[in-house]
């Protein structure tokens, strides 16, 4: 009744109302000039108008000049792991049908040329309209990159007896344990195969994962997935990119190793030549997923200070505190051996107590935040989508959180899910895929 | 959609197959080769809800009576003519939602006066385990069931219902009844899975001359997706010809059905195009 009211004192689409019409509208019209007149008679809205200069409209797409960005699918390692970090990542983990090496070769395949597509962009056609379209075409005719990166990584049940690879096992690849804090979900846990999306925009990354259900319908089976997000920040020229921050409000990723840096990737990042690990691993890397709610509204509601001093590092700037201006700024606790700057038990210097013996527990962090709604108690479920990527899973990360179990920083905290993984090396050239070294081998 | 509407709807394409050559002009299968296996499926429908009719009388009378035990040991075994020929009782939205809606498709869930049917009655018997609320929805059930017989009798079926149907039953099984939700209080689901297997197989057989000369490749793939489908489902039959609980589905057999249903979803989405249908 009410809406039909208000259809009737609408005019149609584009076309300007005619005396006629509006005479016609009768008792509706009348109606919607007292509803005017009242609101008129109360206070006069006043401030700047909001109407956009440009004549832009509501349900424009938002504008980018990053659409056609391409990140080279092809190389010695996977894109996505010391790529800078876009927007957008998601985490899906899959349970493989495959049952056997035929199929599981066929998976690879298909994943490998679906990745080459989604990454590189261009058309995709339905010439019969009767069949089912060939890609859900939520990025339209024409897949932009929009900087894609789609990286593949095995979880150690792959390893299993179904495909004969159990001598061909990564040596410190196993299924991720439990530590002290954690509330691991077995649904949000494990999976056979991880595929990290990573995109300008989060629309590209469903893009892809849709497209690559689709194309694998008889092969993989979603376990489960999460999405995150980085906040940007605004480009400042002649000043060095600024850390983001995390959904505790702290800068994120301080003091990762510098991705840029082939030699100190290979060392920390990549599996080298002449080690333990079996040869088709090498170029490839140990992929640590955790999701971690943050207990946000509890965060938010901890004194300043008590929240840098379980982080170690100041909120504003991210500078640690012992001095120092930016979170660049390395803090040296060799001057402050009983924690009075820097608590002994702060997030990073447990994380990373800069000793001689530490640096072989680098690792590379590549998370994300994540918010998924609202919680049964009616709090925000919200947090931290942890990926980290590590030559050595022992000396990385299992390392690392040994020594962070037990932190202030746990009362925030609640680990529920993730999983360990191995990033195959990377696909050479148009005659290689993905997993082609590991089932040579 | 109302039922007026779709009921209109459908006779505006049983009209007949004029149409249907005109639009199928393209596709090397002839419309009028879909009459044949229309046909077939009618009478399999026919069978179908005869049976469907047949078992809810005795098992509403169960329930009626109170006898608990004999409605439980009937509740499965009624369900699997509905359930194989869901693609066309769906047409009749008002008695889909009053056969078999599930307690989540009602607002106050399972204390909303509007959940009736099969899956109220269900309720019933597994967790509160009494009768007394049940007399009523048994009369309706059993009036509702009824009354699809009286419509499906009446009904000229819309070859791409028919057709896609095979591909509606994979949806409804990989979206919502994979998981084990259907018969949540029961877990009978595997009588359901058996079921709309059956009855996506059906049509499937019945286009399988038309289709094998489209691309016998399809066809090839297809049958064996139903074989392990009904291989894997094999094993959890019970010595009286039922199934085993939902929860004896091992993860494995689980995951090994949803990729295959996955799969038949997504290659079944391709036969009404394949028959040149709309």
């Amino acid at each position: 009744m009410e809406k039909s009211k208000i259809n009737e004192a609408v005019p149609p689409e584009g076309r300007p109302e005619s005396p006629h019409r509006r005479r016609m509208l009768g008792a509706a019209g009348v109606a919607f000039a007292g509803l005017a007149a009242s609101a008129r008679a109360g206070a006069a809205p006043s401030g700047p108008p909001n109407s956009p200069d440009s004549g832009a409209q509501v349900t424009d797409a938002p504008q980018s000049t990053h659409t056609q960005d391409r990140v080279p699918f092809r190389g010695r390692h996977q894109a996505g792991i010391v790529t800078p970090r876009p927007t957008a990542g998601m985490i899906a983990s899959f349970y493989v049908l495959a049952e056997n090496r035929a199929d599981l070769e066929r998976l690879f395949r298909t994943l490998t040329e679906r990745i080459a597509f989604l990454t590189q962009g261009g058309p995709q056609t339905d010439p019969d309209p009767k069949l089912p379209p060939a890609g859900s075409g939520i990025l339209g005719p024409v897949v932009q990159p929009e900087g894609l990166t789609v990286t593949v990584s095995v979880g150690t049940s792959m390893f299993d007896e179904r495909f004969g690879l159990e001598k061909k096992k990564p040596l410190r690849l196993n299924q991720m344990q439990r530590h002290p804090n954690d509330a691991l979900d077995a649904a949000l846990c494990h999976g056979d195969l991880s595929i990290q999306f990573c995109a300008n925009t989060p629309d590209t990354n469903i893009h892809a994962l849709r497209d690559i259900i689709k194309n694998t319908p008889d092969l993989l089976v979603l376990h489960w997935k999460q999405e995150g997000t980085v906040p940007p920040i605004p480009a400042v020229p002649g000043k060095p990119a600024e850390s983001a921050r995390n959904f505790l409000g702290f800068r994120d990723g301080s003091a990762n190793p510098d991705s840029a840096d082939d030699k100190l990737m290979d060392r920390i990042v990549w599996v080298q030549p002449g080690g333990d690990e079996p040869a088709w691993a090498v170029g490839g890397s140990y992929q640590a997923v955790r999701i971690i709610r943050n207990f946000v509204e509890r965060w938010d509601r901890t004194p300043l200070q008590e929240q840098e001093a379980i982080m170690g590092r100041l909120k504003p700037t991210g500078a640690p505190m012992d001095g120092g201006k930016t979170e660049h700024d390395v803090p040296d606790y060799t001057k402050d051996p009983e924690g009075k700057a820097t608590p002994m038990d702060a997030h990073i210097r447990l994380a990373n107590p800069r000793t001689k013996a530490s640096d072989k527990n680098l690792m590379l962090r590549r998370p994300f935040n994540y918010s998924n709604g609202v919680t049964k108690s009616g709090q925000l479920e919200m947090g931290l989508l942890f990926i980290c990527y590590q030559a050595n899973l022992e000396n990385g990360f299992i390392a690392v959180q040994k020594r962070l179990d037990g932190e202030p920083l746990e009362e925030y905290i609640k680990p529920i899910g993730g999983g360990f993984f191995f990033t195959l090396p990377g696909v050479r050239d148009e005659h290689d895929w993905l997993g082609r070294s590991l089932m040579a081998a | 959609m109302t039922v007026q509407f779709r009921r209109h709807f459908l006779a505006t394409f049983v009209a007949g197959f004029a149409g249907l050559c005109a639009l199928g002009a393209k596709a090397a299968v002839s419309p009028l080769e879909l009459v044949g296996p229309i046909s077939d499926y009618k009478i399999y429908v026919a069978e179908n809800v005869r049976k469907l009719a047949a078992d809810t009388r005795a098992f509403t009378a169960a329930v009626k009576a109170g006898d608990i035990e004999k409605a439980k040991k009937l509740y499965a075994p009624t369900r699997t003519s509905y359930e194989r020929i869901e693609p066309v009782a769906e047409l009749f939205n008002d008695l889909d939602k009053a056969i078999d809606s599930r307690a989540d498709d009602h607002e106050k869930a399972e204390k909303d006066p509007a959940f009736g049917g099969f899956h109220r009655i269900e309720y019933g018997l597994w967790v509160q385990k009494n009768t007394k609320e049940l007399n009523p929805v048994a009369d309706k059930l059993l009036a509702d069931v009824l009354e699809l017989q009286k419509r499906l009798g009446a009904l000229t079926f819309p070859p791409e219902k028919v057709v896609g149907g095979a591909a509606v039953l994979m949806e409804e099984v990989a979206a919502t009844k994979i998981s084990g939700e259907e018969n949540r209080y029961s877990h009978t689901d595997l009588w359901d899975f058996q079921s709309n297997f059956e009855g996506a197989f059906k049509i499937v057989e019945l286009l399988r001359p038309l289709v094998v000369k489209e691309n016998k490749a399809f066809s090839d793939k297809t049958d064996a997706n139903f074989k392990v489908v009904f291989d894997t489902l094999a094993k959890y039959r019970t010595a009286d010809g039922g199934f085993e609980t939902y929860s004896k589905l091992t993860e494995r057999d689980r995951k090994l059905l949803a990729g295959r249903v996955n799969t038949l979803a997504e290659d079944l989405s391709k036969l009404r195009g394949m028959l040149g249908l709309n």
